[in-house]
This record gives C-alpha cells, sequence and structure tokens, in this order.
C-alpha cells in the first residue's frame, strides 16, 4: 500500500509541479506587452532606454519588450497574432496587414492634429494607426566621393549618367553597387527606388488604380521598371556574391571603399552606421530617372501601433503616445537612425541633435520643395501593398538575379495581389 | 613479411580513419575555437588557433543585461526534466498495461501510438495552439510540457517499452503476482527495474529531442513568457547588436549539457541505438 | 479463496488509470490534433480575414495551381532523396572505416558522432557562418586561387539547395554512422572469418555477409532519414530563412509560413494534410520494401 501511495503522490506531485509553473509565469496585472526589432541603431538599450522614459508618463503600468526573430517585424507580429499573443503596442509594423480583421486601434485626429506636421500622412482609410512622428527617404543612393573623383565620375542625375557609371566602375574592377541581398527587404532597394521613382513619378495614385483594378502590376509602366533591376544585375552592378551578404556586412564593405554605391534608406545617415569621419567622404543622390527629374521616395514613418485587442487598451495608447512625443526618444532616432522629424511643436534645431554632413545633405530632400512620392512597399497610409504582397516583392527582388523572365514573375505578382485582396 | 603489410594497412587505415575524422569536424573545431578568439581573429583567421586565448565572448554571453544565457538553460532544464519526470512513467505504465493486452486490443493500441512516429509535428502545431488557447495555457510552460508529453515523444516511449518488453522473462512477473503483489507494485518494484535499458535509451533521446526542440518553444511558448536556450539562440541571431564572437560564445554554452551529457552516456547512447537497430 | 479474489480483482485496475491517462494525453496532444487538423483542411479560416466558412476540397484544388507550393514540395523531394542517400551510403563508409579494433577509433567515433547531439540551430550557425559570402569556404577558395569571385553559396536557388543538402547530410552522417557502427558491431566475427576460410574477397563479404546481417540496421536508418529530413524546419530557418525568393522553402516550412504569417489556417491545414500522406506513403513504403528486401537476403 506504502509504495502504492508513493508512486501516485509522485506522479501527481510531477504533474501538479509542471502545472504550478503557471502560477509563477502568469502573474503581473498592468503589465503590457511591447514588440520591437531590432537594427544597428534601434539596439536592444535603444529600447530599454526609450521605454523607461515614456514609462514616466504612464507610471502604473509595467512595459515587457518582446523582441522580434525576423527583421520583417510585420510578419512576426503576424506569427505573435497567430499563436495568440498579439502585443498590446507594436514597433513600425505595417498597419494594412492587420485592419482587415480591426487588430490596431486607431489614434484620436485631434492628438494627432495638435502634435505632428503631416496629420494624415499615416491614414488609412481615413484612421492613422501609427503616429506620423518622423520621415525617411527609402531609398536613396549614397555614393564613395573619392571613388568616384578616382574614377572621373561625376554625380549621375538620369538613368543613362547612372548606368553609364556603373559600366564605368565595373570595367575598373569596382563593384558599383553594394547590395545586401541576403536580407530580402535590404534586396529589395533598387526595386523600391525604380517602382517609386519611374512608376509613381509618372502617376502618385498609381497604387490605388492597382487597388481598384484599374491597373496591374504586369502592365508595361512596372514591368518596364523591374526590367531595369534585371538590366543592373546583367551589366555586373553588383558583387556575383551579393545574396549572401547581409546587411551589417553590406554597411561595412560599403564603407570600407570596396564597393562604389549605395542604395538604402535614409536612416544609413544615422551615426548607428556611419561616423561623422565616414560621412565627410559620402555624397548623396536621389534614385535616378530616365529624364533626370527629381522624385524623392518618402516616408512618413512612426512607431507605436496599438493592439485593439489588449486588455487595456486605454493604457497602452496612453503609453504609445507618451513613447511617440518623448523629445528624447526622436533625439536619438535623429542621431542614431537618421530620421527626419514630423512634430509640430519641435523644429529639428529643437532637439539638440548632433548629425554628420551626409545626415544634413539627405534632409535638405525633404525640406526643399520637389516632387515627393510613396515610398513603395514603405509607406504606411493608403498606398501600403496588399497584405503580404511585401513578401512577394521582396522575392522579387531576390529573383531576378536567377531568372530574367520580369513579365512571368510579375503576371505572379498579379495573382498574389488578387488573392490578397478578394474579401 | 606479411606482417609487416599488415601493419601497413593497418596504419594506412588508421591514417584515412583520422583524415575523415578531422575533415569531418572541422565545422565544429571551427565554432569551438571562434567561442575563444576576438571579433577580428574570427574574421581574419577562422581556421586559426585560440591565441591570444580569450574569456571575453563567454563573459559576454553570459552578461548580457537580458540573460539570455542563463534563463534559457533554466528554461531549458525545467522542461526537459518536467517532461521526462511525467513522461516515462506514464509511458512505462501504459506500455507494460499494453503487454498485459491480448488481441486486437493490443494491436489496436500499439498501431494507435505508432502512428505518432511518423507525425511531422508542423501539422498538428496550429490545432495544438488552439487547443492550448481554448484551455487558457496557451504560451506557458505547462502548456509546452503538456504537449510534449502527449504528443510524439509519448509515441517513441512507448514503443521502445514495449517493444523491450517483449524481451522481459514473463515468470519473474508472474511470481510476483502470485505472492499477491498488486499491480502498482509489481510495475513500480518487479517491471520498472528491469525496463533500465529500455528507460536510459527513453530518457537520453527523448531529452536530448526536447532540449534541442525549436519549433514548440517557438510557437507554443512564445516570447512571452522567455526562452529555452534553443529559441534563444535563434533569438539573438536576429538581434544587430549582438557581434559575432559574442554569438559563439553563446552557442558554446548552449551545446556544453548536451555535448556533456552524450558524452557521459555515451555507451547508453550507443547501446540504445544498437538494440534499435538490430531488433528493427 | 475469497480472500485470493479481492486482492486479484484489485490488481487487474491496477495500471489502468495510468494507462488511460496515457491514452488521454496523447488523444488530447495528437489524435485530436490531427482530426482537428483535416477538419480545417475543408474551410477557409483565416484570423487576419476572420473568415471560417466550410469550403470542401477547394483548397487542395488550389494546392495543385499554387506554384510555391509546388516549388516546396520539388524542394523538398531533391533534399530528402539526397539527404538520404548521402547520408546513408557516407554513414555506412564512415561505420565501416572506424569500426577499428584499436583504442584510438573509439575517440574518433565519439568525435564523428557528436553533430547529432548538437541542435539544427546550432548547426545551421556554424555552417552559415562557413558559407556567407566572406565566410570560411570562400576565403580558402579565393586564397588558394581556385576563384577569382566569391561564390553566392546561400545565395543562388540551386546553390542554397545545394548548401541546405549538404549541411543537413553533415548532420544526419552523425546519425547514421552510430547506427551502422552499432549494427556492424553484432555481425558475429566468425562470420567473415568463415567466408575467408572459403575464399571470399572483400567485395564479395561485404556483399553476402556483411549487407544482409546489418539489413535491419539499413531499414531503422534509411527510415528515420526519410523521416526526420521531411519535417525538417530549424536548419532552414537559420541557414537561409527559406530564400533566396522562397527557393528553399520546404513543405513542412512553407506550412508553417501559410499558417503562423500568412494565418491562412484552412489552407494551411491543407499542406499540412499533404505532408502527412506525403510522409506515410515514403515511410510505409520504404519499410515495406526494405523489409521485404531483408527478407530476402
Amino acid at each position: 500500500m506504502t509504495s502504492r501511495r508513493r508512486i501516485m503522490t509522485a506522479t501527481v506531485l510531477a504533474l501538479t509541479t509542471a502545472l504550478g509553473l503557471s502560477a509563477c509565469s502568469q502573474g503581473g496585472g498592468g503589465s503590457l506587452t511591447f514588440m520591437v526589432f531590432e537594427t544597428p541603431a534601434l539596439d536592444a538599450k535603444f529600447w530599454d532606454t526609450s521605454i523607461a522614459t515614456a514609462a514616466k508618463e504612464a507610471p502604473s503600468t509595467t512595459i515587457k519588450k518582446i523582441v522580434s526573430t525576423d527583421a520583417d517585424r510585420t510578419k512576426y507580429a503576424k506569427q505573435l497574432q497567430a499563436s495568440g499573443q498579439f502585443p498590446d503596442i507594436l514597433a513600425s509594423i505595417s498597419p494594412k496587414d492587420f485592419t482587415g480583421a480591426k487588430l490596431l486601434k486607431p489614434f484620436d485626429q485631434k492628438w494627432l492634429d495638435d502634435n505632428f506636421l503631416q496629420p494624415t500622412a499615416n491614414a488609412i482609410e481615413g484612421e492613422t494607426y501609427i503616429p506620423p512622428t518622423n520621415s525617411q527617404i527609402i531609398p536613396l543612393v549614397f555614393y564613395n566621393k573619392k571613388i568616384f573623383a578616382d574614377n572621373g565620375i561625376s554625380v549621375p542625375t538620369t538613368w543613362a549618367d547612372f548606368t553609364a557609371a556603373i559600366t564605368k566602375l565595373r570595367a575598373a574592377g569596382i563593384t558599383p553597387l553594394e547590395l545586401a541581398g541576403s536580407e530580402a527587404w535590404a534586396a529589395s532597394m533598387p526595386l523600391v527606388g525604380l517602382a517609386s521613382a519611374d512608376v509613381l513619378g509618372k502617376d502618385p495614385t498609381w497604387i490605388q488604380k492597382l487597388y481598384k483594378g484599374g491597373a496591374k502590376l504586369s502592365d508595361p509602366l512596372f514591368a518596364n521598371a523591374m526590367q531595369k533591376a534585371v538590366n543592373l544585375v546583367k551589366m555586373g552592378a553588383y558583387n556575383p556574391a551579393a545574396l549572401s551578404v547581409d546587411f551589417k556586412t553590406a554597411n561595412s564593405n560599403f564603407l570600407a571603399g570596396k564597393s562604389a554605391m549605395y542604395p538604402m534608406g535614409s536612416w544609413f545617415t544615422g551615426s548607428s552606421y556611419i561616423t561623422a569621419a565616414q560621412a565627410d567622404n559620402i555624397g548623396v543622390f536621389p534614385w535616378p530617372t530616365d529624364d533626370g527629374s527629381v522624385v524623392i521616395p518618402f516616408n512618413v514613418g512612426g512607431t507605436t501601433s496599438v493592439s485593439a485587442t489588449s486588455k487595456n487598451v486605454d493604457a497602452a495608447q496612453k503609453f504609445a503616445q507618451a513613447w511617440s512625443l518623448a523629445p528624447a526618444n526622436l533625439k536619438v532616432l535623429i542621431e542614431t537612425d537618421g530620421a527626419f522629424p514630423m512634430m509640430k511643436k519641435l523644429s529639428i534645431k529643437d532637439f539638440g541633435a548632433t548629425v554628420s554632413s551626409l545626415y544634413n545633405s539627405s534632409y535638405s530632400y525633404v525640406t526643399n520643395s520637389n516632387t515627393k512620392v510613396s515610398s513603395f512597399g514603405w509607406v504606411n497610409n493608403d498606398d501600403a501593398l496588399a497584405p503580404g504582397i511585401n513578401d512577394s516583392f521582396y522575392a522579387l527582388a531576390q529573383s531576378v538575379f536567377s531568372d530574367s523572365d520580369v513579365k512571368t514573375q510579375l503576371t505572379k505578382l498579379d495573382a498574389d495581389w488578387a488573392a490578397a485582396t478578394k474579401k | 613479411m606479411s606482417a609487416l603489410l599488415l601493419n601497413r594497412t593497418t596504419r594506412g587505415r588508421a591514417l584515412a580513419a583520422w583524415l575523415v575524422t578531422v575533415a569531418f569536424i572541422v565545422p565544429i573545431y571551427i565554432a569551438l575555437v571562434s567561442a575563444f578568439k576576438s571579433q577580428s581573429q574570427i574574421l581574419s583567421n577562422p581556421l586559426g588557433p585560440p591565441v591570444p586565448f580569450t574569456w571575453e565572448n563567454i563573459g559576454n554571453a553570459l552578461s548580457r543585461p537580458d540573460a539570455l544565457v542563463q534563463t534559457g538553460l533554466l528554461n531549458s532544464i525545467v522542461v526537459t526534466v518536467a517532461t521526462l519526470l511525467v513522461l516515462i512513467p506514464l509511458a512505462a505504465a501504459a506500455s507494460f498495461w499494453i503487454s498485459e493486452r491480448t488481441g486486437w486490443v493490443k494491436s489496436g493500441l500499439i498501431a494507435l501510438f505508432a502512428l505518432g512516429l511518423m507525425i511531422p509535428p508542423q501539422v498538428v502545431l496550429q490545432p495544438i495552439v488552439s487547443l492550448l488557447q481554448s484551455v487558457g495555457l496557451a504560451n506557458s510552460y505547462p502548456g509546452l510540457i503538456l504537449s510534449n508529453i502527449g504528443g510524439g515523444y509519448m509515441s517513441f516511449a512507448v514503443f521502445v517499452y514495449v517493444g523491450f518488453l517483449r524481451t522481459v522473462p514473463r515468470d519473474v512477473i508472474e511470481a510476483a503476482r502470485v505472492d499477491g503483489a498488486s499491480e502498482l507494485r509489481v510495475w513500480w518494484t518487479i517491471v520498472m527495474p528491469l525496463l533500465r535499458p529500455a528507460t536510459a535509451t527513453v530518457g537520453i533521446f527523448l531529452g536530448l529531442w526536447v532540449w534541442n526542440d525549436f519549433l514548440n518553444p517557438l510557437f507554443i511558448l512564445g516570447p512571452l513568457q522567455g526562452q529555452t536556450i534553443t529559441t534563444g539562440i535563434y533569438q539573438s541571431l536576429g538581434q544587430y547588436s549582438t557581434d559575432y564572437g559574442q554569438l559563439f560564445g553563446i552557442m558554446f554554452l548552449a551545446a556544453l549539457i548536451p555535448v556533456v551529457g552524450y558524452l557521459v552516456t555515451q555507451r547508453e547512447f550507443i547501446h540504445g541505438l544498437m538494440s534499435g537497430a538490430s531488433k528493427g | 479463496m475469497s480472500t485470493h479474489t479481492q486482492p486479484h480483482a484489485r490488481h487487474r485496475i491496477g495500471l489502468a488509470p495510468l494507462a488511460v491517462l496515457a491514452l488521454l494525453l496523447y488523444a488530447a496532444f495528437l489524435i485530436y490534433p490531427l482530426v482537428q487538423s483535416f477538419i480545417t483542411s475543408l474551410t477557409n479560416r483565416n484570423v487576419l480575414n476572420a473568415t471560417n466558412a466550410f469550403i470542401g476540397f477547394a483548397n487542395f484544388a488550389e494546392l495543385v495551381h499554387d506554384e510555391r507550393f509546388l516549388r516546396s514540395l520539388g524542394f523538398t523531394l531533391v533534399v530528402v532523396l539526397f539527404v538520404t542517400v548521402v547520408s546513408n551510403v557516407f554513414g555506412l563508409l564512415f561505420a565501416m572505416l572506424l569500426n577499428g579494433p584499436a583504442r584510438h577509433y573509439k575517440i574518433m567515433r565519439t568525435l564523428v558522432f557528436i553533430p547529432q547531439v548538437l541542435s539544427g540551430v546550432i548547426v545551421a550557425f556554424m555552417w552559415r557562418s562557413i558559407l556567407t559570402e566572406n565566410g570560411l569556404l570562400n576565403s580558402v577558395l579565393q586564397g588558394t586561387g581556385l576563384t577569382q569571385q566569391p561564390i553566392s553559396w546561400l545565395g543562388t536557388p540551386e546553390l542554397a539547395t545545394l548548401s541546405i543538402c549538404v549541411v543537413v547530410s553533415w548532420m544526419t552522417i552523425a546519425f547514421t554512422t552510430v547506427v551502422y557502427t552499432a549494427a556492424l558491431q553484432s555481425v558475429p566475427a566468425e562470420l567473415h572469418e568463415a567466408a575467408r576460410m572459403d575464399g571470399a574477397g572483400p567485395l564479395n563479404r561485404f556483399r553476402n555477409v556483411t549487407l544482409p546481417m546489418i539489413a535491419p540496421g539499413t531499414t531503422i536508418s534509411v527510415t528515420l532519414t526519410l523521416i526526420t529530413t521531411l519535417k525538417l524546419f530549424d536548419v532552414i530557418a537559420v541557414l537561409t530563412g527559406g530564400g533566396p525568393a522562397n527557393s528553399t522553402k520546404s513543405v513542412a516550412f512553407y506550412l508553417i509560413d501559410v499558417a503562423f504569417t500568412s494565418n491562412r489556417f484552412g489552407y494551411a491545414s491543407a499542406i499540412a494534410m499533404v505532408l502527412l500522406a506525403l510522409t506515410a506513403v515514403v515511410a510505409y513504403g520504404v519499410t515495406y520494401l526494405l523489409r521485404r528486401r531483408e527478407a530476402h537476403l
């Protein structure tokens, strides 16, 4: 009998030990989860400090940070949603992927009007899910001044200039364009430039036409732009192993002078990517167009989206607002991540941020009057692509390296688009 | 003459064996030495020995503010130990009970449990996540441990135990029964000791699989309750704040327990496979 | 007599509660999810669109035209075939080479077995550091002048597929070598001696003594290689993330992608059913063939 009881006790004990763990792991009232993502600029320290800064405004809540395992945080947010742990606050996701299921809580329009230069820049069907705190240009083309001078190349303004420079550099044995091809989002930079400059530059309403069925990705306008991406590969614009290069390596390759140009988002001007000394040797020009007209692929960004399914939506929104308004947070973003501020009450000088010459020359494309179009695949407003299409578009950026049949690939992309927008 | 020839072929074979072995484990060698080299040494000379030797990577890995290695190891130990503590007695008891049945009940149960051996975990993952959500155990350690116990691992344990029980002589068990011992007592004091080699096999392999499991901790546990060491490494791979050297440091610390465990239990490890391989 | 029947009746129930508990857990976490997965495969359940309606076999009809799925199927078959053949051939060769009597052979075996205890995440990261553009392999190739330009081992669909095949084979060889070593050690030395006396050469002895004797080991090794490769996930996630351009997504990887990032549970379940059928056909088919071969040998 005793041994029998002992066995039962042991079994029950083991089961309760296992189950008892739930008690200690699920405690903590008033705690919110905040999904963040890391880049060279937005590292663990940045998030911890910025969370602490915002938490001062909302003292009753504690914030639990979740770091995205995927560079594509929208993808990771969906994964969390599918496994039942959609975070309360999410950093820089593409809201359009979640508005269909009404998973996000819009911000109050008056609060937006009071605080931001372009209060409706991130509006999707009239509602804003990401505070429009700052802007970016995605992509710009950064170039190595010394390499350009050594090879007698002047800054290209037209597509013909650009390809001539590439041919010249290739002949001189220098990799013309740096590309972080192993990371799909980074691999897409030239395609983002082409789609924004060549397609939206000619027809700024083109994405809306795509939604309404008045345009197709396989139409000549878009197909010709993508054909240019294939041509770049064919003319040897990239390192042949570019698709094995990650973002970190690409950055250091370019700064070490192993390549002459680097199409990348304006965050590259931040101090986490480039030192002030390095910045002096780097110049910048907008993605070139056929006729040399300046078209800026512009994105009003922002960080904090709020889950509508949060157990404490009000506290989450309060935290999200505090995070987005804190000048200290934006100051770090300006310095390290090259963010261009879009605050109504604070001009760039008010932040007292230390920035490089490269930042200033890039920022002038924001403040100058010029043609600004949606940065294809990056904007958070009605021009955002249909859910999941970014993935297919990124895949296209990698497949142009091995498959030059643009037409067929875009027909498939059209099918993806149809499936993604079908209700 | 022939002795000399024999000696030469023996030596030739040994040389070939060593060459193959060394070539085969080059990746492990690189990972091992990289854990004790500086970032620039790793990049400039990946094959070189760790000279000068540095503990910095290990130190950096252990002093991360998120304590990824420490909490990861602790979580992995909790999940692995709890899974084994429940699964082993449960599977052994069930197997003994099944082996006492006859006819279609026995063959039916064995077939049912064998099913789990070949089901890819991806096939049942989403329904398990939904099930755990509906009972309030989603993203929790009990949820992960329960799905470890009830899933394909159970199949493996039952498969090994039922197979082993075929070789256990019945007369010892019958003798105990005639003495009037209760069935639980027979199981615990007679059968379990007899099953010890099978338990070693089950414990070693399931311990290893649960420890190295990636899919279940990633989706069933998720990031909210902390990581196991395996998903923790994956997490740190996605972080730009982590340097290469530190990653090798983390990996060294993560691999330490399974590799040492393997070296210690090597005899049982291979024996377990051998009994499986020869019995079929 | 009556004093005897009572305990007897009691010990008859003895272990039943534990067995039932085991069965219940197994039913809850394996059988029920399996049935649930099948039911979901007949719906358009999608959390992001908030749809969940019965649509019959429409998901399966879509699969036939889904290029990404067909590509993942092709990729999976290539990897499974490559890994199964390579790891079993090399596993057997390694086992024969390392099955020496001297003590240092034991050290070699210990070393060669190590990769199988490492997690796929660690293995894939180790290899990634070797295969990247500025990794060890390219620096060796360029250093010795074998190639001028770095080779994109993870960057083209073909080379990335090859890289995954090689890395998974490397891991699996460690496992198959153990199985074949165990099988070889169970072959009685007298059999070889007897064959030698009969004048059989090494090749003859391998064919007529070794192969038949290790047949059960071969069955185990091949079957397990097939099953583990079919569910491959972690190595791909770390080594290529399914890229470039989705070219290295296995069916199991694509299934997770559809379920957890597109959140199309219905469609994902249909893929799950195909993966299950594939595994069942391959596993049972190969086991059946190998068992028949065992009997013939």
